[in-house]
C-alpha cells in the first residue's frame, strides 16, 4: 500500500485478518491506525447472519472475520493469504470487499524468529493465548518469560472457542501455529509441525479448517495424543474428550 | 437394576456416569474416563483397544504399554449411534437375531446418506431386511476405523447384544457387554476406600 493511503488510515479501524508481515504492522502503526484483529470475536451477533455470503459448514474463524467485517465499521481490511494463513482466507477476502472499500491481501514468509518463551511458560492457558493474540498488532513479541516443565500440550491454532482452553493447566506448553504466532513466522511449517512426545498433547483444528490434515497427521506420529476439532463453540462431548485425556494421560490439572 | 425413567424428579445418585448423569448426581464421571478404568480393570492388559457403542454415540480409549495412548469420541453424527439401528428395526420390523450377515455393507459416511442408501435399494428390490443389514454392517465398519481398525477389537455397550452388529465387525471381537462404564466407576468407589 502506498504511504500516502497508509497516511490515510491515521485514528482510523483497520482489520487484520491472520499475521500480516511486520512490515505492514510497523506501517499501520507509524500511521497511528486503530487495528482490530478480526479472527476474534469483536461483535455480539449471531454467527449464522453469515449464511448469506458464505456455507455454513465452512471454518468458524473465517466466518467470525465475515461477521466482523459485516458490522465493524472498517476503513481497510489486511488479510494475510499466503502460506502463512490460508487458502480459504484468499478466497474469503474476495467476499470482504462487500464490506470494506479496501481490502489487501499480504503473503506473509518472514522468517525472523522472535521467540515463543509465552508458550512454554507457567501461564493460565486463556490468558497466554490472549497475550499472543494480541501482540498480532504490535511490532514486539510478548516479553521473555521463563519455561516451565510441561505437563501438558496444546497444539494449533488459537480456537474460537477459547472456553476449551480453561480445562489445561498451567503447565501447558503451545504449539503449532499459534507458536508461529508468537515467533512472527506464520509461513515456518517446521515449528508448526514441531511437538514433543514425552508431553500428553491435544492436537486441535478448526473444523472444516485445512490444518485439519496436520493436526490428524501429528497426532498419528504422537505417542500420547488426542486428535480434535471443533466447530463455533465447543460442545459436551469435545470438553469431555479434553478432560478425559488429560485426567488419563495424568497431565490433568492439579490445583 | 431399575430404569432411570422410574426414577422421580429428584432423585440424586452418589456417583454417575453418562449421558443426562451430571445434573442427577452428586459426583459425576466424566464417560471416557468411565470407560478407559472400567475398560483396564476388565480387560487387564496393558495393550488394548475399547470401542463403546452407545445408543447416543460412539467412544474408544486404546491402551499401550499400560498407559493412555489415544482416544476417540463422536457423539454428533447419526451414522455412528446405536439408535439408528433400533429405529430401523422398529421400523420395518426386523429381529437382528435373525438377519444374516450380508457380504458387503454400505458406505455409511453420514447417517442420513446411508439411510437414503437402504430406501433406495429397497426400491431397486433388495429385501428389507438385507438392505438394513448392509447399513448396520457399514455402521460396525465405521466404528472399526473410529477405533483405528485394530486386530483385536473389545466391544462395549448395548450393542453387544446385537447379533449381527457384533458379527459385522472385520476383526477378531469380544464383547464385554453393556456394564463395563459401571465397572468404571466401581473403581472410583475402591480408591475412595483404600483412601480412606
Amino acid at each position: 500500500m502506498q504511504a500516502e493511503t497508509m497516511e490515510s488510515l491515521a485514528g482510523k479501524l483497520v482489520g487484520i485478518v491472520g499475521v500480516p508481515p511486520l512490515a505492514v504492522i510497523r506501517q499501520l502503526l507509524a500511521a497511528g491506525a486503530e487495528m482490530v484483529d478480526l479472527d476474534e470475536p469483536q461483535v455480539r451477533k449471531s454467527i449464522d447472519l453469515t449464511a448469506s455470503y458464505l456455507p455454513r459448514v465452512y471454518c468458524a474463524v473465517l466466518r467470525t472475520v465475515v461477521l466482523n467485517a459485516m458490522h465493524l465499521d472498517l476503513e481497510a481490511i489486511f488479510i494475510d493469504v499466503g502460506p502463512g494463513k490460508c487458502d480459504c482466507a484468499l478466497h474469503v477476502s474476495r467476499i470482504l470487499q462487500r464490506f470494506c472499500p479496501k481490502v489487501v491481501t499480504t503473503r506473509n514468509t518472514d522468517s525472523t524468529g522472535f521467540g515463543y518463551s509465552t508458550c512454554r511458560c507457567r501461564m493460565d492457558l486463556a490468558e497466554k493465548f490472549a497475550c499472543i493474540t494480541a501482540h498480532v498488532r504490535k511490532e514486539t513479541a510478548p516479553p521473555p518469560r521463563p519455561s516451565c516443565t510441561p505437563t501438558a500440550g496444546f497444539w494449533g491454532v488459537p480456537p474460537r472457542d477459547f472456553s476449551i482452553l480453561s480445562l489445561f493447566p498451567e503447565t501447558t506448553h503451545v504449539y503449532g501455529w499459534t507458536r508461529c504466532m508468537e515467533n512472527k513466522t506464520p509461513a515456518d511449517l517446521d515449528l508448526e509441525a514441531h511437538f514433543n512426545p514425552s508431553v500428553p498433547t491435544v492436537f486441535f483444528a478448526q473444523a472444516f479448517c485445512a490444518k485439519t490434515a496436520l493436526a490428524r497427521h501429528l497426532a498419528d506420529l504422537h505417542p500420547c495424543s488426542l486428535y480434535l476439532d471443533c466447530d463455533v463453540t465447543a460442545s459436551g462431548s469435545v470438553r469431555a474428550k479434553i478432560e478425559a485425556f488429560l485426567e488419563l494421560s495424568g497431565a490433568g490439572k492439579t490445583d | 437394576m431399575v430404569t432411570t425413567r422410574s426414577l422421580g424428579q429428584n432423585f440424586r445418585a452418589d456417583l454417575a456416569t453418562g449421558h443426562n448423569a451430571r445434573r442427577r448426581c452428586r459426583r459425576y464421571v466424566n464417560e471416557l474416563t468411565a470407560l478407559a478404568r472400567g475398560g483396564r480393570e476388565l480387560i487387564g492388559k496393558d495393550d488394548f483397544v475399547l470401542l463403546d457403542c452407545g445408543s447416543r454415540d460412539i467412544k474408544y480409549v486404546r491402551f499401550a504399554n499400560g498407559s493412555l495412548a489415544d482416544m476417540g469420541w463422536n457423539a454428533e453424527c447419526g451414522a455412528s449411534m446405536g439408535f439408528t439401528i433400533e429405529l430401523l428395526s422398529r421400523y420395518y420390523d426386523l429381529d437382528y437375531a435373525t438377519l444374516p450377515v450380508p457380504e458387503q455393507g454400505f458406505a455409511v459416511t453420514c447417517g442420513v446418506l446411508g439411510m437414503s442408501h437402504i430406501f433406495d435399494a429397497v426400491v431397486n428390490g433388495m429385501p428389507e431386511g438385507e438392505a438394513v443389514a448392509r447399513f448396520v454392517r457399514g455402521i460396525a465398519l465405521n466404528g472399526y476405523r473410529f477405533a483405528g481398525s485394530p486386530e483385536t477389537l473389545y466391544l462395549s455397550g448395548g450393542l453387544c447384544d446385537n447379533p449381527l452388529f457384533v458379527a459385522s465387525f472385520p476383526c477378531n471381537l469380544i464383547t464385554l457387554g453393556r456394564f463395563v462404564l459401571l465397572t468404571g466407576l466401581q473403581t472410583y468407589l475402591t480408591s475412595d476406600r483404600e483412601r480412606t
